[in-house]
C-alpha cells in the first residue's frame, strides 16, 4: 500500500501530506510512492536517519550546508524520463544532456552540503564527477552545455566558416548546407555521448532517487520539529499518551481554542467508542489513523508518547460516499465499503476505522448489522475502532466512552465556537451497554427550535 | 536609425500588434540588428508561440527572428532543437509548456530561431528578471496574435505598437482603430500619491473621495455592479476599477451621472470599444490610469495577409497626422 493510495481515504491523511514542505517534484514523487512499511528493522533504521536529520536541522537551519542543500533540492528537476531514455539506449538531445550535466554538478554540491550536515553516512550520494567531465570537455566547470567544438574536429572549421558567412550575410545556400552538416555532426555527438553515458544510468538514477529521498527526509525532520512529533516505539499493542490531531489542533489554535490531547490504548479486536455528539469520536478515529500512517511511513507521530503495533495497512469507513450519479445511497456505499474491509481483514492484519456504521438505515436492521460487524472483527487480529450511537448491542468487546459534557455548564451563551470548553475529550473504560443520551441537551445548547426540542422531550417521556 | 536610441533607456520592451500580421517580427528583427550594431546585451523571448516559419492561421510566409552573437534567448525545447544557430544552453526551466520546458541559451554564431515563451505575464515577469540576472541590459518580448497584456507597464517598461493592413484595408478605418488604441495607451496618469494608495488594492470597484482616499464599495467585480443596491457615487465622482474595465461599466457610469472619472490600472485592463468610450466621454466622463505605458514607436505593415498592399507613404502620413507621432513602415526602416 503506497502513500498515494492511503491518502484517498477520508481520514485526514491528505492534510499531513500537504503539510510536508518539499523542495522538488522528485521529492514529492518519492513521498507519494513510499510504501506503508510493516518491517520493524526498516522502520527503526528510517527513524534513526530521521533523528539524525532532526539534529542536523536544529543545528544548521540557518547555516550554509543546510541552505545549500535546500537550494540544490529546489533546483532539482525530476529527470525520470531522460534517465529512462538513457537506459533504453535512446539518443539524448542537447537539453537532456544539459539536464544530466546539471544533475551531475548539483549532486556534488549536495554531497558536500550533506557531509557538512554530518549526514553523509545516512544519505550517500554517488560520485558523478566523471559524468560531469564527460559533458565538460573544455573543463569550464560551468553547468552550461552545447555540442562543444572539441567533441568533433569538424566543428571548429565549420563554425568558423558559418560565422564568417553569417556576419557578412553571405551565400544563403552555403549557410543552409553548413547548418545541415552541423546538425548531422551534433546528432552524431549526441548519440556518442548517450552511449558513453549509458553505463552511468544506474549511478544517475541512484543520484536522483537519493536527492529525492534527501528532500523527503528533510521535510520529515522539518515537520517533526514544527509539530513537536515523537519517535514511536514498536510493540504488540497500540498505545498513545497525549495523542493529537494536527489538523484540529491547528484550527483550534487559530481560533484561540484549547486543544485537549487524549490517551488511548488498543488491543487486537474491536474497541467500541461511544460518547455524545460533538464529543470528538470521529476525530479520535482520524487521530489514531493519522498517527499509524505517519509511524509506518517512517515519520514521527503527534503524541507525547507512542507505542505502535506494525500492521499491514489501514482501512477506513469514515464520511459519506453517497453518490447519486453512481446510484449509490449513503447506506449502499457504506455497506460495500465495510464488506470490503471485512474481506481484507480475513487475510491481513489491519488498522480498521469505522465511523458510525449503519447510521443511515433503519435502527432495527442497522443494530443487527453493527452487532455482526463487531462479532466478525472481534475474532480477527486486526485492530478495530468503531464509533456508534447504538446501545444494547450486547457485544462482547471493549468499550471506551468519551467523557463528554462536563456538568458545570455555566449559563454562558453557548455556540459551536465555544462549546468545546465544556467538553472533556478524554476516554474512560465503560462496562455498561448504554450510550449517552445527550442529543436533546446539545440541541438545547445550540439554541435550536424550542418547539422541536420540547415536543421531542414530551415524546421521550411518553414512551 | 529611428527610435532605437529611445529603447536603450529601458530594461524591457514589448512589441504588440493591433492584429496578427502587423509586422511585429519584422520590427523585432530591425531592432535586434540595430542593437547588435550598438553592442547592447539583448535578451529575447516571446509570449505564447511565435516565430513560426509559416503563419499558422493564414499560412503566409513569416520572417524568422535573427539572433546575434551574445544574445540570450528563451524558447521551448522543441523550438530550440530547430534553431539555425550555434548556442550554449544556460538554463532549463522546470516549468513545462506544450512544447517542452522553456530553455535559456546564449548565441555563439548568428542565426535564425523560433521563439516561444511563457503563456502568462507572471512567468514572463520572472523571465525578464532572470535574464537581467544573466547580465542582459534589455529584454525584448515579442508579442503573439493581438495579445496586449505583455505591454502592461507592470510587465515591460516600454512598448512598440505595430499596426497595418491586417487591421483594415480601408485607410480611414485603420487610422481610426489605431488612433483609438493609441489614445488609450496615452491616457493621463493619476498623481504618484494616489497611485501608491490604489495600486495595493487587489480587486473590486472602489471610490476615491475628494481627499484622495479609497473606499471599498463592496462590489467584488465590476461585472456585479448592477446587483449593487447602494449608490456607488456616495463618496464622489471618482472611481477606481482594480480589474478589467468593460463597455458595460462605462455605459452604466455614463447613465448614472455626468463628469465621472474612472481610473484603471493601465491600458491593458481596458476591454472597451470606441462606441462605449464615446458615450462615456460625451457625458464628460474621463478615463485615467495608474501607470501609463511608455510608447516608443508606432510601426506600419502595409501588406495584409490576404495579399493587398496599402500605399506606404500616404498611410504612414495619415497615421502620423492622426496620432501626432512618427509612424514607420517596418519594411523600409
Amino acid at each position: 500500500m503506497k502513500i498515494k493510495e492511503l491518502i484517498k481515504q477520508d481520514a485526514g491523511f491528505q492534510y499531513i501530506i500537504d503539510s510536508m514542505e518539499l523542495m522538488s517534484a522528485a521529492g514529492r514523487r518519492k513521498m507519494l510512492n513510499t510504501e506503508f512499511c510493516a518491517d520493524a528493522d526498516t522502520l527503526r533504521a528510517e527513524w534513526q536517519r530521521l533523528d539524525q536529520a532532526i539534529q542536523a536541522t536544529k543545528e544548521f537551519k540557518f547555516k550554509k550546508p543546510y541552505i545549500d542543500l535546500r537550494h540544490c533540492l529546489m533546483c532539482l528537476h525530476d529527470l525520470q524520463g531522460t534517465l529512462a531514455s538513457l537506459a533504453n539506449h535512446t539518443a539524448l538531445n542537447e537539453v537532456e544532456l544539459f539536464e544530466i550535466k546539471n544533475l551531475a554538478q548539483m549532486a556534488q554540491t549536495a554531497k558536500g552540503a550533506i557531509a557538512g550536515l554530518g549526514l553523509a553516512e545516512f544519505l550517500p550520494i554517488p560520485d558523478t564527477t566523471e559524468v560531469f567531465a564527460l559533458l565538460d570537455p573544455d573543463h569550464t566547470g560551468i553547468a552550461n552545455f552545447y555540442i562543444y567544438d572539441s567533441y568533433d574536429p569538424r566543428l571548429t572549421p565549420l563554425r568558423r566558416e558559418l560565422n564568417a558567412l553569417q556576419t557578412s550575410e553571405g551565400d544563403p545556400i552555403r549557410i543552409s548546407e553548413l547548418l545541415a552538416l552541423q546538425n548531422e555532426i551534433q546528432n552524431e555527438v549526441c548519440l556518442r555521448l548517450s552511449d558513453q553515458l549509458h553505463p552511468w544510468t544506474e549511478t544517475l538514477v541512484t543520484t536522483l532517487e537519493q536527492m529525492a529521498y534527501a528532500d523527503f527526509l528533510l521535510a520529515k525532520a522539518d515537520l517533526a520539529l514544527r509539530w513537536e512529533l515523537t519517535r514511536p516505539e514498536i510493540g504488540d499493542t497500540i498505545e498513545y499518551k497525549g495523542l493529537i490531531n494536527p489538523r484540529l489542533k491547528e484550527r483550534n489554535e487559530k481560533q484561540n481554542l484549547r486543544y485537549q490531547p487524549v490517551d488511548i490504548t488498543l488491543q487486537p479486536g474491536v474497541c467500541l467508542i461511544t460518547g455524545a455528539n460533538m464529543a470528538g469520536k470521529t476525530v479520535l478515529l482520524k487521530s489514531v489513523g493519522t498517527a499509524q500512517m505517519m509511524a509506518q511511513l517512517g515519520m514521527y507521530v503527534p503524541a507525547s508518547k507512542a507505542i505502535v503495533r506494525l500492521l499491514e495497512g489501514i482501512v477506513t469507513s469514515i464520511g459519506d460516499d453517497q453518490d447519486e450519479m453512481n446510484g449509490l445511497s449513503s447506506y449502499a456505499a457504506e455497506i460495500i465499503k465495510i464488506s470490503d474491509i471485512l474481506r481484507t481483514c480475513r487475510s491481513h492484519e489491519m488498522l480498521v476505522l469505522i465511523d458510525e456504521p449503519a447510521r443511515t438505515t433503519n435502527p432495527v436492521e442497522g443494530k443487527a448489522l453493527v452487532q455482526s460487524i463487531i462479532k466478525i472483527l472481534n475474532t480477527l487480529n486486526s485492530f478495530t475502532l468503531i464509533t456508534t450511537h447504538y446501545s444494547q448491542l450486547g457485544a462482547d468487546c471493549r468499550r471506551l466512552r468519551v467523557k463528554g459534557f462536563v456538568e458545570d455548564m455555566s449559563d454562558l451563551p453557548l455556540n459551536p465556537q465555544n462549546i468545546n470548553r465544556f467538553i472533556d475529550y478524554s476516554l474512560t473504560e465503560d462496562n455498561s451497554d448504554d450510550v449517552p443520551h445527550e442529543a436533546l441537551r446539545i440541541a438545547t445548547i445550540l439554541q435550536c427550535d424550542l418547539e422541536m426540542i420540547s415536543l421531542a422531550k414530551k415524546m421521550m417521556n411518553e414512551e | 536609425m529611428p527610435f532605437v536610441r529611445d529603447i536603450l533607456n529601458h530594461n524591457s520592451l514589448s512589441i504588440v500588434g493591433l492584429e496578427k500580421n502587423t509586422g511585429k517580427t519584422v520590427c523585432l528583427n530591425y531592432i535586434l540588428k540595430r542593437l547588435n550594431e550598438l553592442g547592447t546585451h539583448v535578451g529575447v523571448t516571446s509570449i505564447g508561440v511565435d516565430g513560426e516559419q509559416v503563419d499558422s492561421v493564414f499560412a503566409t510566409a513569416k520572417p524568422e527572428v535573427v539572433l546575434y552573437e551574445g544574445t540570450h534567448f528563451i524558447t521551448s525545447e522543441q523550438h530550440y532543437m530547430k534553431r539555425q544557430t550555434v548556442s550554449v544552453l544556460e538554463y532549463v526551466d522546470s516549468h513545462r509548456t506544450a512544447l517542452g520546458p522553456l530553455v535559456t541559451a546564449r548565441v555563439l554564431v548568428r542565426g535564425k530561431a523560433l521563439l516561444s515563451g511563457a503563456a502568462t505575464t507572471g512567468i514572463l515577469r520572472t523571465q525578464i528578471e532572470q535574464l537581467g540576472s544573466m547580465g542582459v541590459d534589455l529584454t525584448i518580448v515579442d508579442g503573439a496574435l493581438s495579445r496586449l497584456s505583455l505591454a502592461s507597464p507592470t510587465v515591460t517598461e516600454a512598448m512598440i505598437l505595430a499596426t497595418g493592413a491586417a487591421v483594415s484595408a480601408n485607410v480611414k478605418q485603420l487610422v481610426s482603430k489605431t488612433k483609438f488604441l493609441h489614445n488609450l495607451i496615452l491616457l493621463d496618469e493619476v498623481d504618484s500619491d494616489l497611485r501608491e494608495r490604489l495600486s495595493v488594492i487587489p480587486s473590486g470597484l472602489w471610490a476615491v473621495d475628494d481627499d484622495g482616499l479609497p473606499h471599498d464599495l463592496g462590489i467584488a467585480s465590476v461585472f456585479l455592479i448592477d446587483r449593487s443596491e447602494q449608490d456607488i457615487l456616495r463618496y464622489g465622482k471618482t472611481l477606481f476599477a482594480s480589474g478589467a474595465v468593460s463597455d458595460r461599466l462605462l455605459r452604466i457610469l455614463a447613465a448614472k451621472e455626468k463628469g465621472i472619472t474612472l481610473i484603471a490600472r493601465d491600458f491593458t485592463k481596458l476591454f472597451i470599444t470606441p462606441e462605449a468610450y464615446v458615450e462615456f466621454t460625451r457625458r464628460d466622463g474621463r478615463l485615467m490610469v495608474l501607470q501609463r505605458s511608455k510608447l516608443i514607436a508606432v510601426t506600419l505593415n502595409p501588406t495584409s495577409p490576404q495579399g493587398f498592399l496599402l500605399d506606404s507613404a500616404s498611410t504612414c502620413h495619415a497615421l502620423a497626422d492622426a496620432l501626432q507621432t512618427p509612424v514607420y513602415d517596418v519594411k523600409k526602416i
